[in-house]
């Protein structure tokens, strides 16, 4: 990812009012209904807050060009928090449409991620399939959360990576999203994990 | 925040029955526009409003300044504590889309300033171990 122009560009005149914070977001992924926006309240300083997007079909640009002419647009909400980390940090934490095909769509949303969190229904594992395959696919480091709602986990850890096909080096935890404890827990997994993967050699083009 | 169009909803429109309406009226405020002029606006872009001569009524003293439309000082009005895209389209209720266009207008005219993420993309090289240990520090004290 390219730096912007906007930073790069010396401010002219203007004195800012407020430093401005730096900012980085961290996807929380998962299928419909598994707790992702539960997880961010859970962590968030405040109240997860929720915007809308238009997206349309054309924005795929993949292989589908009918939809180009068709201009098939439809509105996608999205749940986020904040943490800041310092006057200079903050994290915003983004709750991932529940239907992937929503964010397969939605580049501002995936681009620039530090990383992301996939959390998993024991009861319905494969509805979190999508979004492993979405975070593999983007090269998107992430975790796996478990979530046991009331301590109800009848598979074994063993098995639970073996059913969603977890490379041994994805951390995975197992808990409860509502607790706070547990969301922090699950972050910090990610940020270990950030920090254990081995840097990219750039590849020489051409 | 109400929603800009609530009154004119109840007003005007009735139940506001024309399911197009929330499609079109935010393309209102943005006369017509549905694309930001500027492609660099990101979900996490943070903006702050700049310090401002005010003119007799106390307003942002602004020569050769284009109109601003009420949507438009609700933004410099939230952004003098800095403030991410989205949590400007949460608060306006707006779509990102309109969102960055209006951003777009004040940050061409100087009254915004904003403030790409940090690059953080594996392909570039990733988050530096800095970064990380900062973010670090600040989740454990959750």
């Amino acid at each position: 990812m390219t730096s912007s122009p906007m930073t790069d560009r010396p401010t002219t005149g203007s004195q800012v009012a407020a430093a401005a914070p730096a900012a980085v977001k961290i996807l929380i992924a998962g299928g419909f209904g598994v707790g992702k926006t539960t997880l961010v309240g859970a962590v968030s300083e405040v109240t997860p807050l929720r915007t809308e997007e238009y997206l349309t079909r054309a924005s795929v640009g993949v292989d589908d060009l009918s939809g180009v002419d068709e201009k098939d647009t439809t509105t996608v909400a999205l749940d986020f928090g904040r943490i800041t980390v310092s006057p200079e940090l903050v994290v915003y934490l983004f709750g991932t449409p529940g239907q992937e095909r929503f964010w397969f769509m939605w580049n501002d949303l995936v681009n620039g991620a530090l990383g992301g969190v996939v959390i998993a229904d024991t009861r319905r594992l494969e509805s979190s399939f999508a979004s492993i395959d979405f975070f593999e696919s983007r090269d998107i480091p992430f975790v796996v959360a478990i979530n046991c709602f009331h301590g109800i986990n009848t598979r074994s850890p063993a098995e639970i990576r073996a059913a969603l096909d977890l490379d041994p080096q994805v951390p995975m935890l197992v808990g409860d999203v509502r607790e706070r404890p547990f969301g922090r827990d699950v972050l910090l997994a990610l940020v270990d994990h950030l920090m254990n993967l081995p840097v990219l050699q750039p590849v020489p083009v051409g | 925040m109400t929603p800009y169009w609530a009154d004119e909803d109840e007003d005007e429109h009735g139940e506001g029955a024309d399911g197009a309406g929330t499609m079109v009226r935010p393309y209102t405020i943005t006369r017509g526009r549905t694309a930001p002029e500027r492609d660099d606006l990101t979900l996490i872009t943070v903006l702050t409003t700049t310090q401002q001569e005010l003119d007799e009524y106390g307003r942002p003293y602004r020569p050769g300044g284009r109109g601003l439309q009420p949507e438009h000082r609700v933004i410099l009005d939230r952004c003098r504590q800095p403030a991410a895209v989205a949590e400007i389209a949460a608060d306006l209720d707006l779509p990102v889309s309109v969102t960055k266009i209006l951003l777009g207008d004040l940050v061409a005219q100087g009254l915004l300033l904003a403030r790409a993420p940090l690059s953080v993309a594996r392909a570039a090289g990733g988050a530096d171990l800095g970064l990380l240990k900062a973010v670090r520090e600040g989740l454990r004290r959750l």
